[in-house]
């Protein structure tokens, strides 16, 4: 755990300190002295307070939030491949951007349209999955599946109809932290929290759902609310996430599977430990990103992450 | 004071138009085209389609627009060529219209999966993609041998060299040179001064903030434009630059010199044909509006 606080601090450190632009050490503290302070900020200054830090504060905002939100899907579902896009937020949200592209809306626009059709493919998702009051944990992965698909094929369809918009689309749901100011990351905040929080405080009920929904049942937790309420809790926070930085794949589905391997998989211990874990690779894998011709954070963590999890698989073998 | 230069390049240029008479194309003619493919052309092509909006420019220039009989979805130049059957665009293609219109010649783009499909179907196909500043002329000079155009395409050459020529005369001595960022894309896109759009840039008297070595169409970390302070900003409009973070303190953002570029000057700055001309003129008013005057 304190292993964990000190990587997570080494990523703000090197994320703050690093990047194209080479500024000596000296400086980027006195920047955070200046910023911290209120004071004029001059030259470099700029770069360090209101590029990096957002940045690297938007890095371990996502990251936290993403591994979080799969943590949570994976326990609710009981569903080890289930991520925070399970329920099609993901191609919600390239839909509306997509949308808001083609029609040339201002930029500012873009990620609230996105916002908004991200949450709207999350309720078409559980309409659809609905039975009476139940939600099936199966017909929940089959109703994301087809409202990320049907979404997925209007976004294609679309960007097929305006082809100079097709990169801004593509590198929109790839993933990417460019420009992420203090204004992004406060308006990211309190979705991410709020979502994070409730899944946070869902922990033990998480825990007590993995004996069986009728076990959990018996021991008094109201399983379908509960189901319902981290859906929508983690649904709220990844929307609020991918509307502003892309789809950022990976980091969700397998941050939460190292911290099992490694912490085992009680969920009181799961969701905080994954936050930090998260918050630290997500940082990281952007400041490669930022500093190497891999270009988007999406792509670096999907790239480094396969190998190295698969590493993870083999090494934790004990059978 | 008196500068012997531009007299000079012109009266160049005049000698080199008097001098340009080649040969008519001797067919079967073999040429290897973009995707590496030996490409043979049994007789002068007569039935052509072009599906690439700068191939069907260089085409017309060539004085072979008769020989079209179908374009891409995106030809809008000569506007002869928008009255001619639309055969659909680089990634959805119409191969069926394509065959049925009996071409003799289909030229492509090197992107997009038209070729295979179109050989198969007993069609003659070349891919012809010019990218940097120089293939816009060595291009128009194979488009001219396929298509028995060659005097042409020394013709076009020379025109289109005598329109840059023209610009560059007046940009070259200019005494400040902006330092200047071009978006192409807000992800952020960039080009770099080895593109042809690059080359253009720098041939209209500004200086690229992106150096060569981070490539042609380089994504750009935000920090680095705000490192550099470019002293003019284009492709993208003031509101945007002014919402992001850190932005505001670039130069060109204080000062207000944030262009964005017009919509039929973007066309013919994203298209490497015969009209580079025009589209260096449009730029160099925009990065030197004082030359204009």
């Amino acid at each position: 755990m304190a292993l964990l606080l000190l990587l997570l601090a080494a990523a703000v450190v090197l994320g703050t300190g690093l990047g194209s632009v080479r500024i000596p050490p000296a400086e980027v503290l006195g920047a955070l002295w200046r910023g911290l302070t209120g004071a004029e900020l001059a030259g470099n200054d700029v770069i360090v307070w209101q590029i990096r830090l957002p940045r690297v504060a938007m890095g371990v905002l996502v990251g936290a939030t993403l591994s979080v939100c799969g943590g949570a899907f994976q326990g609710v579902f009981r569903n080890p491949l289930a991520d925070p896009y399970l329920l099609g937020v993901a191609s919600g949200s390239a839909l509306g951007a997509t949308v808001g592209l083609t029609l040339g809306w201002p930029a500012p626009l873009i990620p609230l349209l996105a916002l908004v059709t991200a949450l709207v493919a999350v309720a078409a998702t559980l309409m659809l999955a609905r039975e009476g009051r139940r939600f099936p944990p199966t017909r929940l992965i089959l109703a994301g599946v087809v409202v990320g698909s049907v979404m997925g094929a209007a976004t294609t369809a679309l960007i097929l109809r305006g082809e100079d918009r097709a990169r801004q689309v593509l590198a929109y749901t790839l993933g990417d932290l460019s420009f992420s100011g203090w204004r992004e990351v406060l308006t990211v905040l309190p979705y991410a929290g709020l979502g994070c929080a409730a899944l946070l405080l869902l922990a033990r009920a998480l825990d007590t759902l993995q004996l069986g929904d009728l076990t959990a049942r018996s021991l008094g937790v109201p399983v379908e609310r509960l189901r319902l309420i981290v859906v929508v809790a983690a649904s709220l926070a990844t929307a609020g996430a991918v509307a502003y930085v892309g789809v950022i794949g990976f980091v969700g589905l397998i941050v939460p599977h190292v911290v099992r391997l490694a912490w085992g998989s009680a969920h009181r211990t799961l969701l905080p430990v994954s936050a930090l874990l998260g918050g630290t690779l997500l940082v990281f894998a952007d400041l490669l990103a930022r500093t190497t011709p891999l270009s988007q954070v999406g792509i670096v963590t999907t790239l480094l992450g396969g190998p190295f999890f698969l590493y993870l698989l083999r090494r934790g073998r004990h059978d | 004071m008196f500068n012997p230069r531009p007299t000079l390049i012109l009266a160049l240029s005049g000698l080199l138009a008097g001098a340009a008479h080649a040969a008519p194309t001797r067919y079967p003619l073999t040429v290897t085209d973009d995707l590496g493919r030996k490409v043979t052309v049994k007789a002068e092509p007569m039935r052509v389609i072009s599906v690439l909006p700068s191939n069907t420019e260089t085409i017309c220039a060539l004085g072979a627009c008769s020989k079209l009989i179908g374009v891409d979805t995106f030809s809008d130049f000569p506007a002869q060529v928008t009255k001619l059957p639309r055969v659909g665009g680089l990634y959805d293609p119409n191969i069926e219209a394509i065959i049925a219109l009996k071409p003799d010649l289909v030229v492509v783009s090197k992107y997009g999966k038209l070729a295979e499909p179109l050989t198969r179907a007993g069609i003659n196909v070349v891919a012809v993609n010019p990218e940097s500043y120089d293939d816009i002329f060595t291009k128009t000079l194979l488009l001219g041998k396929i298509l028995n155009r060659q005097t042409q395409a020394q013709q076009v050459i020379t025109t289109v060299k005598r329109d840059v020529a023209r610009v560059e005369v007046l940009t070259r001595n200019v005494k400040s040179k902006p330092l200047t960022y071009f978006e192409i894309d807000p992800n952020p896109y960039s080009i770099g001064p080895n593109s042809f759009m690059g080359v253009l840039l720098t041939k209209a008297g500004a200086r690229n903030v992106i150096p060569a070595a981070l490539g042609d169409f380089p994504k750009v970390d935000p920090e680095l434009i705000v490192k550099s302070n470019p002293a003019l900003i284009l492709g993208v409009d003031l509101r945007t630059v002014q919402g992001r973070p850190g932005w505001k303190a670039i130069q060109a953002v204080k000062t207000g010199r944030v262009v964005e570029i017009p919509m039929d000057l973007n066309t013919v700055l994203g298209r490497p044909g015969p009209r580079i001309g025009q589209a260096l003129l449009g730029l160099a008013k925009i990065v030197h509006p004082e030359l204009f005057k």
